[in-house]
């Protein structure tokens, strides 16, 4: 198999990651993973290793502090995040690639039975092959709903005026395990994606160069590499 | 027949006394001296406030009480004279009370504590009112504590404290706590229960067993355990299912304005909830909710307050946690499935492709 040279001899590379995006890709990891700490430690606040980090953060109150001040960073995040994807040129186009289609249930569907040997032809992708798509409406509906319990529990003079307290409990409970539940996705799926997976092992570092080589498009994602060999990009 | 019984005492003090005590003929001169006012009926002073301070002492004061076998000055050492030129000072226990005396009471410095605690630095201050050993163990019939009469027993300290803090005493003698004790129920706590004994701190003084930061703590001594709270019927798992909130979390982290058990159950006015006068009867929840939470409504109080979502009877909470419980495993499951799963094809694509 050749390997695609570019110009100066390097692989030719495309771009798959816009400046705004690996810019929204970072502040979204950064406050998830505030989130993800500060959130975990008071669901296992026993926990040794909790019990340290929440004494690091200067308290329990100040766990809360700045808890709550990356959720306002995920969800001040969420909202410009809509507005880049339906307003902006950049951010539509994006978000057709983004949308979910029969296809990719089909795709999904033939990927297992590919797997385990029941057809005979794996599904060639496009930009967005259904893996990162589940992914990427998994983790931004995850995040509008975890949003939504979280600002029932912040606001909790107010939930308590209107709610019984057997909603709260539950709303915390909720809250909890939709954290953890996130975190899961997380870590087997996104993990598997762009760290764990053979094709780009050890990380594929298009979340900081913005660039994949034109090789790996073609094997993983043929149809976005027809679809830019055919605009005349490569 | 007074005679007679003194002459039973004095050869008790004889056959018993150890060492250090007055010889026979010493103990009779001292208190053959004493009597001779001091066994008078009428022998009392009228204190300038209008008060009357009793006198009265004879040999039978001191019957049957720990110090049974002491006489007049073993106590009332400054008397040296008759009569006293100087007033003769309030009696000093740490004469004796203190481990490794020879004198024959316990060997303990437990009493010390007292010197640190609120009643004694508001003595040490020059507080006038605050309490001595004596105020609350008596003058001359001292008993152990463990014996009923005494008064600091379980059944009589309430009282005995309530001397001074009247007002309390009134609270507490209707709540719970304080009619169980009444009832001679022998977990329900009195003052000393949760206040402790010689170590008695104002609330505020971090020191205290009832400071913000200790009452968890301090109730959970008697709450958390299965084995008291099972004969009385309440549920002991309250304490569990506060350290689990919001709360208990907050408390444990050392919070000092975050509720405690008694900021919604209250302090010497616990009740049942039940009892439409507490704290927490559905009626007053929202009233006590209210102090910090301004707002709460009628429609909080409904339901259970303290939940435990792994407790079957927690119901809609109890299945929500289950579903999310099983949900995130379900999830997980899947995904390392498929990602083995995904593995294994891609070689077989790329092996395919060659």
């Amino acid at each position: 198999m050749k390997t695609m040279r570019g110009e100066s001899g390097g692989p030719v590379q495309v771009i798959r990651m816009s400046f705004m995006f690996r810019v929204q890709h970072l502040l979204l990891m950064v406050s998830l993973f505030v989130l993800a700490v500060t959130g975990f430690e008071l669901m296992y606040h026993e926990n040794r290793l909790s019990r340290f980090l929440i004494d690091l953060e200067g308290g329990i109150l100040n766990r809360g502090i700045i808890h709550r001040a990356a959720a306002v960073a995920l969800m001040a995040q969420l909202v410009f995040h809509v507005f880049y994807m339906l307003v902006s040129r950049a951010g539509r186009r994006e978000f057709r690639e983004f949308l979910l289609t029969a296809k990719d249930f089909d795709d999904f569907l033939q990927a297992i039975r590919f797997n385990l040997g029941l057809a005979g032809e794996y599904p060639r992708f496009g930009k967005y092959g259904y893996k990162e798509k589940f992914q990427y409406w998994g983790a931004t509906i995850g995040i509008f709903l975890i949003s939504l319990t979280g600002i029932v529990l912040w606001a909790e003079n107010v939930s308590m005026r209107f709610l019984p307290k057997f909603m709260l409990d539950l709303t915390l409970i909720i809250h909890g395990y939709q954290g953890l539940l996130i975190f899961v996705i997380l870590l087997f799926w996104h993990l598997y994606i762009v760290h764990l997976h053979p094709s780009v092992f050890p990380m594929n570092r298009a979340w900081l160069t913005g660039r994949v080589d034109a090789e790996w498009l073609r094997e993983e994602h043929p149809l976005e590499y027809e679809k830019l060999k055919g605009e005349g990009v490569l | 027949m007074r005679g007679t019984v003194w002459a039973a005492g004095l050869a008790a003090a004889l056959v018993l006394g150890g060492q250090g005590f007055p010889t026979q003929a010493e103990a009779r001169i001292s208190l053959e001296k004493c009597v001779i006012c001091h066994g008078k009926g009428e022998f009392r002073k009228i204190l300038v406030d209008g008060k009357i301070r009793d006198l009265f002492a004879t040999g039978d004061s001191l019957k049957g009480s720990v110090h049974e076998k002491k006489t007049c000055v073993d106590c009332h050492f400054d008397v040296s004279e008759i009569p006293h030129r100087a007033r003769p000072r309030r009696v000093n226990c740490t004469h004796c009370h203190y481990k490794g005396n020879a004198e024959g009471a316990p060997q303990s410095d437990a009493s010390l504590d007292y010197f640190g605690s609120a009643h004694g630095t508001a003595i040490a201050r020059g507080n006038p009112k605050a309490p001595l050993c004596q105020d609350c163990h008596g003058n001359h019939q001292i008993l152990k504590a463990k014996q009923e009469g005494s008064s600091v027993a379980k059944g009589r300290v309430a009282e005995t404290c309530g001397r001074c803090h009247i007002e309390i005493y009134a609270e507490f003698k209707t709540s719970i706590h304080g009619v169980a004790v009444a009832r001679g129920i022998a977990e329900a706590p009195a003052c000393t229960g949760c206040h402790g004994e010689h170590r008695i701190y104002s609330h505020l003084d971090p020191k205290s067993t009832v400071y913000a930061t200790h009452v968890a703590a301090q109730c959970s001594t008697c709450h958390e355990s299965v084995s008291i709270m099972g004969k009385f019927g309440i549920e002991a798992d309250q304490v569990a299912t506060y350290r689990n909130s919001f709360h208990g979390v907050a408390d444990r982290f050392g919070s000092k304005t975050v509720a405690n058990c008694a900021s919604c159950h209250g302090t010497h006015d616990i009740r049942p909830s039940s009892d439409p006068m507490s704290k927490v009867n559905p009626k007053n929840v929202p009233r006590t909710c209210g102090k910090c939470h301004p707002g709460a409504n009628p429609n909080f109080a409904l339901g259970k307050m303290h939940v435990d979502a792994r407790k079957k009877e927690s119901g809609i909470v109890y299945y929500t946690a289950l579903f999310f419980k099983y949900l995130t495993i379900g999830t997980m499951l899947a995904l390392i499935l498929h990602i083995f799963l995904d593995m294994y094809g891609r070689t077989r694509r790329l092996r395919g492709e060659k």
